[in-house]
């Protein structure tokens, strides 16, 4: 629908896009922050599984926070 | 007139730069992630890279908004006038503002005085610079908002060395795509103005790439405005909005990058300044609602109000001075002169401001 010369559904994507991105690109690397402090906290107090668990999902964040990084290039280079 | 208006879009394309170095560096310099001049540094060479990343040509600046047979390169030069004096002016008063919008604006107000209301479209505007205008700040103020409340869940309860220690990390990166996407968008547009000079000089085919002195003086010229640096703007955006922790920083860039390119790859622009500064204002006040000083959100809303009447008017009485000058040489080279003179005293004002910021701004 195009209400004067704004097409309605194009805001509504540049929304619902700008608010998955936006806050799951933030979210993600806070669960960086959160398994890599969690797990060094854990490895000190011995608890070598959960220390390891941490560490997975900090690695998993990343790798999820570095794939949103390339796709922001991209969408830069291929504009 | 053709290298006039040449030089006047790279003094542009410099003012773009120093103007919207806030932009990717402001908090990062605040939460002291990055040395001030380590920052500029940064963005000053992603911005050179950027320019060079994407060449699909945005000859399109305006188009759409103002109709393109009817533009001169006296319209464009007085457009670029406009634009330059209206990034001077919010430059000095520490308030950030669209350079895409200045532009617009200006080349709106010399086109409207050349060929009269004809030679704008007012749904273009509407759909082009004032939509954006009203959405960015808005959809950047809650995406921030949400961002830094799902974040302090997240890391609220850890030891503060490791948080604060990972969100600085983490503002290098984002604040490194910001600064690349500013070239991308914003060195394009200085690139556009001048291939569409050569192309009405002849002096290239429509069709043809754009040359490459085109492109590497655009790039040089935005990159050194960006090393440069306004630090007022930086002041305003890094310290003088909300006084803002790493994990705000953070989110503020992240946010914004995210959401300008989300809009972007939609094909709905939005202005890098206006998101970014309303990502700054909601993840001050998500977190608590007088942590944003409210006098200063407000003087840079009305800059934004401004930016397109007053650059306006001002590409409207250059266009009307060019004229009564002669458009052909006489006219564009006194408004020049004028111009680096101004541009002269605003740099060494700048130096003076420059040596006293610091990270607390």
């Amino acid at each position: 629908m195009t209400v004067l010369a704004v097409d309605t559904h194009l805001l509504w994507q540049v929304v619902w896009v700008s608010l998955l991105a936006g806050v799951g690109i933030s979210a993600l690397f806070s669960l960086v922050i959160l398994g890599a402090a969690r797990s060094g906290e854990m490895r000190r107090a011995g608890r070598d599984g959960a220390a390891f668990a941490y560490a997975a999902l900090a690695a998993l964040a990343f790798a999820l926070f570095a794939a949103g990084v390339v796709l922001g290039v991209q969408a830069m280079v291929n504009k | 007139m053709l290298w006039i208006v040449v030089a006047t879009a790279l003094a542009f394309d410099f003012t773009n730069g120093f103007h919207d170095t806030a932009n990717a560096v402001a908090t990062a310099i605040s939460t002291r992630a990055l040395s001030p001049r380590l920052a500029v540094s940064m963005a000053a060479v992603l911005n050179f890279a950027g320019a060079f990343i994407s060449l699909a040509v945005a000859a399109t600046i305006a188009t759409g908004i103002v109709d393109a047979d009817l533009i001169t390169p006296a319209i464009v030069f007085a457009g670029l006038v406009g634009a330059i004096a209206w990034n001077l002016a919010t430059w000095y008063f520490g308030l950030p503002s669209s350079s895409s919008h200045a532009l617009i604006g200006g080349v709106v107000g010399s086109a409207f005085v050349a060929e009269g209301a004809k030679a704008v479209y007012g749904s273009g505007l509407v759909d082009k610079v004032i939509v954006p205008a009203l959405v960015a700040p808005v959809l950047a103020f809650v995406v921030g908002g949400l961002g830094i409340l799902v974040v302090y869940r997240i890391v609220g309860r850890q030891r503060p060395g490791p948080v604060v220690r990972g969100f600085r990390y983490g503002q290098v990166i984002s604040a490194s795509l910001l600064a690349l996407s500013h070239g991308t968008n914003d060195a394009q547009k200085t690139m556009g103005i001048i291939f569409l000079a050569l192309v009405a000089n002849g002096n290239v085919a429509p069709d043809a790439d754009v040359p490459t002195w085109v492109v590497v003086s655009a790039a040089s010229a935005i990159a050194l405005g960006t090393y440069v640096g306004g630090w007022r703007i930086i002041r305003t955006m890094g310290s003088r909005i909300i006084k803002m922790d790493p994990a705000q920083g953070f989110v503020a860039q992240s946010v914004g990058a995210t959401v300008i390119m989300a809009a972007s790859h939609v094909g709905f622009p939005l202005s890098t300044t206006h998101v970014i500064s309303g990502a700054i204002m909601g993840t001050g006040a998500a977190k608590r609602v007088s942590a944003v000083r409210w006098g200063v959100a407000g003087n840079i809303v009305a800059a934004w109000v401004l930016t397109l009447p007053a650059s306006a008017a001002v590409g409207g009485l250059t266009y009307a001075v060019v004229a009564l000058l002669g458009s052909d040489d006489v006219g564009p080279i006194v408004v020049s002169a004028a111009l680096l003179a101004a541009l002269g005293l605003a740099l060494g004002r700048r130096l003076v401001a420059g040596r006293t910021l610091t990270a607390e701004g």
